[in-house]
């Protein structure tokens, strides 16, 4: 337990001296910036807008973060051989894996504060309120983008940097489709596809379980209930890809 | 108990999923069972590297096991109170020296009230004090070995597997490392020092384990090995009438000519050296020395390396 606090110390650390990170935040802030006008050129509420492009924004630079923070860190250390530091010693290989995932998902939460900060800040600003089905938006955008960071490290695990950073990507648009995925595999229309549909459809996390911006832009009934299960779905498959990480990192060859 | 031990190891390598295995070692048997400095040597690609790592549990090897005082190298427990000298430094250049080396001894679980005095002491040993505070990516190579060094004096472990630890070393830090590791022999600890340098075996070790081509060559004491593959001897003596040098030619022997007053007869064995002095004693020359002729360490090894070559 000692040693997954100390590397989710020293990796906290490291992404945060990293540039991209705040290159990251300051892309998230410009858009924020830029939505609050975007109300006013669209036919939907001011609000509306700047909620939509404020959660949507949040989603797409915790994807930034995962692939460019996420991917490296593992991936970088095993091609430049400064998991030596932690493999050589009396660390399980677990260990060095959950430490990772923790130091990134404190980096991954520090940003969604200051993320979110500035987004509830900018919607003060133009005289909005801020709910808390805005806040349950953003938790669960957290949570998803923990199941990505999640995918990160096991794709890491098993391949270098440029194909992890690939894969998640692909893994997060699968996810966000996976409904569509669903909705083919039961109509059946390509009979050859129909086996591989059906893989995906069960093998993928739905990622759109955590997309409650409809519900919350346009503030129709959402229960606590439903932000319960994403919540559990969410840590269900982080358990699920941390655990064959684990597995596949123990094995690995450094 | 030994100390390290590799148990019919082979380790097979994959440069892509569909290429062949290229295989690096092949049933590799040996044991470090004393304390004191092991050398480790052989070529380059001769397998030391991959045997250490997988002593150190980084490689699974394809078949076979490691141990470290008897507990299988890939389990956790194995490393305690183990010190690793990579040939390249490895750190994360974010940080201070002196943060790399607090971040290496609490993983180390070593007692937490020790860590600032345990950290000054091994700044210090490696000539390191001043430079304690500054980031690692700013420090010089020989430097950043030198502060692998400090990370392996960390908490005073039992055992030390050294990885060509002396490259990228300047002249002093060479002599720096060397002074240590006969200090730390002295201190009873086991060190395990490959290195492909003949030299820095001669002058450091006792033991030696040689590898080539993945398999082993020798493993047995230096000393052994040596007086294994004397060279017979050389018989110093003065002015030799040209008709002896003739009849010594004969025999087989070498004379080297220093001077004309000062000549070497070399004769490739102990006996014929007793021949060649008797021969000598007839008339009336009297050797001014005798010695016995070693064959270096080098041409040892690699006399060996050649036999086993197809």
């Amino acid at each position: 337990m000692k040693s997954i606090a100390l590397i989710a110390l020293n990796t906290f650390r490291e992404t945060i001296r990293n540039k991209i990170l705040y290159n990251i935040l300051l892309f998230a802030g410009i858009i924020i910036v830029l939505s609050t006008s975007f109300g006013e050129w669209s036919v939907f509420a001011r609000v509306q807008v700047m909620q939509d492009f404020g959660l949507a924004t949040m989603s797409v630079s915790g994807l930034l973060l995962a692939v460019f923070i996420g991917v490296a860190m593992l991936g970088k250390e095993v091609t430049s051989k400064t998991v030596y530091m932690m493999a050589a010693k009396p660390v399980m290989r677990g260990s060095i894996i959950i430490g990772k995932y923790a130091g990134l998902c404190i980096t991954l939460c520090l940003n969604f504060l200051l993320m979110s900060l500035f987004f509830f800040g900018a919607l003060l600003f133009i005289g909005s309120t801020v709910n808390l089905k805005l806040v349950a938006a953003v938790l669960l955008t957290m949570v998803e983008m923990g199941v990505i960071v999640s995918v990160a490290l096991l794709f890491s695990t098993i391949t270098n940097p440029t194909l992890s950073a690939i894969f998640t990507i692909g893994f997060y648009i699968a996810g966000h489709f996976n409904d569509l995925v669903g909705i083919e595999t039961l109509e059946g229309s390509k009979r050859l596809l129909k086996p591989v549909l059906q893989v995906l459809y069960y093998l993928l996390p739905n990622l759109e379980h955590f997309n409650i911006r409809t519900p919350v832009v346009y503030d129709l009934p959402l229960t606590g209930d439903y932000i319960l299960f994403a919540v559990l779905y969410g840590l269900l498959y982080i358990t699920l890809f941390m655990s064959i990480s684990c597995a596949l990192f123990a094995r690995k060859d450094l | 108990m030994n100390f390290l031990e590799l148990k019919t190891v082979s380790k097979s390598y994959r440069n892509h999923f569909w290429s062949r295995a290229v295989p690096a070692l092949q049933d590799l048997s040996f044991v470090v069972p004393q304390k004191g400095i092991t050398g480790f040597v052989g070529p380059n690609g001769a397998g030391k590297t991959t045997s250490i790592k997988i002593l150190l549990g980084l490689l699974t090897p394809t078949a076979g096991s490691a141990y470290i005082r008897g507990v299988p190298s890939h389990l956790p427990e194995a490393r305690r109170n183990v010190a690793y000298v990579s040939e390249q430094p490895y750190f994360y250049h974010h940080l201070t020296a002196r943060e790399s080396l607090t971040f290496a001894y609490r993983l180390n679980r070593y007692p937490p009230d020790k860590l600032t005095a345990e950290i000054d002491r091994v700044l210090q040993t490696v000539q390191l004090t001043a430079i304690g505070d500054k980031k690692i990516h700013t420090l010089s190579k020989g430097m950043q070995q030198r502060l692998n060094m400090a990370h392996a004096l960390l908490g005073n472990p039992s055992i030390y597997i050294l990885d060509e630890p002396m490259s990228g070393l300047d002249p002093l830090g060479r002599r720096l490392f060397r002074d240590l590791f006969l200090d730390l022999a002295a201190k009873d600890k086991c060190l395990f020092f490959s290195t492909h340098i003949i030299e820095d075996i001669e002058r450091l070790c006792k033991y030696v384990i040689a590898l080539d081509k993945g398999a082993m060559v020798y493993a047995g004491s230096l000393d052994e090995l040596l007086a294994r593959n004397t060279a017979g001897a050389e018989i110093h003596v003065d002015a030799i009438p040209e008709n002896i040098i003739g009849r010594l030619h004969e025999r087989g022997y070498t004379v080297t000519t220093v001077d004309p007053d000062n000549r070497i007869i070399h004769v490739p064995t102990d006996k014929e050296a007793q021949v060649c002095q008797k021969l000598l004693y007839e008339h009336n020359i009297f050797p001014k020395t005798i010695s016995r002729r070693t064959a270096s360490l080098e041409s040892i090894l690699y006399k060996s390396a050649e036999v086993r070559r197809p």
